[in-house]
C-alpha cells in the first residue's frame, strides 16, 4: 500500500514554509504548485473509487477512467483562478503550466514509491514522456481558455471542448503505454513532439504579432 | 478489418481537415477557422482513440466510451460555428419546416436509448438535432433571401447530421463486417462530407 497523502505532506511541507517567507506577489506560483499536487492526490482517490465502482481492471482504469478524472481535476484550480481573479493571458498560461508540471511531478514521485527507482533509463524516458503529456494538456488550457473567456458562447464551447481534447489526448497516451512494445515507445515520443509543435506555433504567432 | 480501414480513412480525412483549417486560421486569424480547427481536432482524436482501441485491444471500450466525449466536443464546436456564422436577420428567422427535424430524429433517438445509455444519447442526439434544425433554418432563409453565402455550409452541416443518424441507426441493426453493411457506406459518405466542410466554410467566410 502506498500512503500518497504522506508523500504529499513531505513534499508540501517545505513549500508551505517557503510561502510564509515570500512576498505577496511571489506567492501565486508556489500556490499553483501546491494546487497541482493536491489535485493529483484527489485524482488518485477518485480513480480508485471509480475503478472499484465499475469493477475495472488496471488497463481499463488507465485508459477509460484516469484520463477523465485527472484532466477534470487539473482544470478545477485553473477555472477558479480564471473565474475569481481574471488574470491576463500570460499569467494564466504560466499558472496552467505550473499546475500541470506539479501534477506530473507528484504522479512521478508516487510511481517511484510504488515501483522503485532501479531502472534509470526507463524512468528517464517515462519521466519525460509523462511530464510532456501533462504539460501539453496544461498548455491546451493555458493557451486557449483565457483568450476565449470574454465571449460567452465561445467560453462554453471551448471549456467543454478543451477538457475533452485533454481527456482524449491523455487517454490515447495511456492506451499506447498500456499496449507495451513499440506503441509504448511511440507514446513517450508523441507528447515531446507535440510540445515541440506548440513551441513552433508559439514562435510563429509571436513573429506574426511583431 | 473493414471497420478498421473505415476508421483509418476517417481519421486521415479529419487530420487533413485539421491541418488545412489550422493553416487557414494562422493565415486569416478568423474565429470560424478556429472553431473548424477545433471541430476537426476533436473529431480526429475521437476517431484515433477508437481505432487504436480496436487495433491494440481487439475490443470496444468496456467501462466508458472516452471517444464519445471527443465526438460530443466536436458537435459543440460545429454548433458554435453554426450559431456564430449567420447574420442577425437569419438568426431571428423562424420557419415551420424546422419542426420536421424532431419528427425525423426523435423516433431514432428512442431506438438508440434502448441500446445504449441515456445521457450520452441525449447529448449526441440533442446536439445533432440542433445542428440539423439550424441548417434547415439557414437553407430556407438562403432560398427566401437569395443569399448563397451560407448555402453550401448549411447543406454540408445538414448532410453531416443526417449521415450521423443513418450511421447510428444502421449500427443498431449490424449486418456484417463486409461491404454489404450499409454502416460502412454511410461512414465513407460521412468522411466525404467532413472534407466538404472545408470549401463550404471558405465560401461562407470569403464571400
Amino acid at each position: 500500500m502506498t500512503y500518497i497523502e504522506n508523500v504529499l505532506v513531505c513534499m508540501a511541507a517545505p513549500l508551505l514554509v517557503t510561502l510564509l517567507l515570500l512576498r505577496r506577489k511571489q506567492r501565486p506560483l508556489l500556490l499553483f504548485c501546491l494546487a497541482g499536487m493536491g489535485m493529483c492526490l484527489l485524482a488518485a482517490y477518485l480513480n480508485t473509487f471509480f475503478a472499484q465502482l465499475y469493477a475495472a481492471d488496471a488497463v481499463n482504469a488507465a485508459t477509460q477512467i484516469a484520463p477523465v478524472v485527472e484532466e477534470s481535476m487539473k482544470l478545477l484550480p485553473l477555472l477558479f483562478y480564471l473565474a475569481v481573479f481574471e488574470p491576463d493571458a500570460e499569467r494564466f498560461r504560466l499558472a496552467a503550466i505550473v499546475v500541470a508540471a506539479s501534477f506530473a511531478t507528484f504522479e512521478n514521485v508516487c510511481y517511484l514509491t510504488q515501483n522503485g527507482a532501479g531502472q534509470f533509463v526507463y524512468l528517464l524516458i517515462r519521466g519525460f514522456g509523462t511530464g510532456a503529456m501533462h504539460i501539453v494538456c496544461g498548455s491546451v488550457y493555458g493557451r486557449v481558455l483565457r483568450p476565449v473567456w470574454a465571449s460567452r458562447p465561445l467560453r462554453a464551447a471551448c471549456l467543454f471542448g478543451l477538457l475533452c481534447v485533454a481527456i482524449i489526448y491523455h487517454a490515447i497516451y495511456n492506451l499506447l503505454v498500456s499496449a507495451g512494445g513499440t506503441a509504448q515507445l511511440l507514446a513517450y515520443v508523441i507528447p515531446l513532439l507535440t510540445a515541440l509543435g506548440f513551441r513552433l506555433l508559439g514562435r510563429q504567432t509571436a513573429a506574426q504579432r511583431q | 478489418m473493414l471497420e478498421l480501414w473505415d476508421y483509418l480513412v476517417q481519421f486521415a480525412v479529419t487530420a487533413f481537415g485539421f491541418c488545412a483549417a489550422l493553416r487557414e486560421y494562422y493565415r486569416a486569424r478568423r474565429q470560424p477557422w478556429f472553431l473548424l480547427t477545433c471541430f476537426y481536432a476533436t473529431f480526429a482524436l475521437g476517431t484515433l482513440y477508437w481505432t487504436l482501441h480496436l487495433l491494440l485491444r481487439q475490443e470496444t471500450p468496456q467501462v466508458f466510451y472516452v471517444a464519445d466525449l471527443a465526438w460530443i466536443a466536436s458537435f459543440v464546436f460545429l454548433l458554435a460555428l453554426t450559431l456564430t456564422l449567420p447574420a442577425a436577420e437569419e438568426r431571428r428567422f423562424r420557419t415551420r419546416l424546422c419542426r420536421l427535424v424532431p419528427v425525423v430524429c426523435l423516433p431514432q433517438f428512442i431506438l438508440y436509448v434502448t441500446y445504449g445509455d441515456v445521457l450520452s444519447n441525449i447529448l449526441m442526439c440533442g446536439m445533432t438535432m440542433l445542428l440539423a434544425w439550424f441548417a434547415v433554418r439557414g437553407l430556407v432563409w438562403a432560398k427566401r433571401s437569395g443569399g448563397a453565402r451560407l448555402r453550401r455550409f448549411h447543406t454540408a452541416v445538414l448532410a453531416f447530421a443526417a449521415l450521423e443518424y443513418a450511421l447510428w441507426t444502421s449500427s443498431c441493426f449490424w449486418v456484417s463486417d463486409t461491404l454489404t453493411n450499409p454502416y460502412f457506406w454511410f461512414d465513407l459518405l460521412l468522411s466525404l462530407v467532413l472534407l466538404l466542410l472545408l470549401p463550404a466554410l471558405r465560401k461562407a467566410v470569403d464571400a
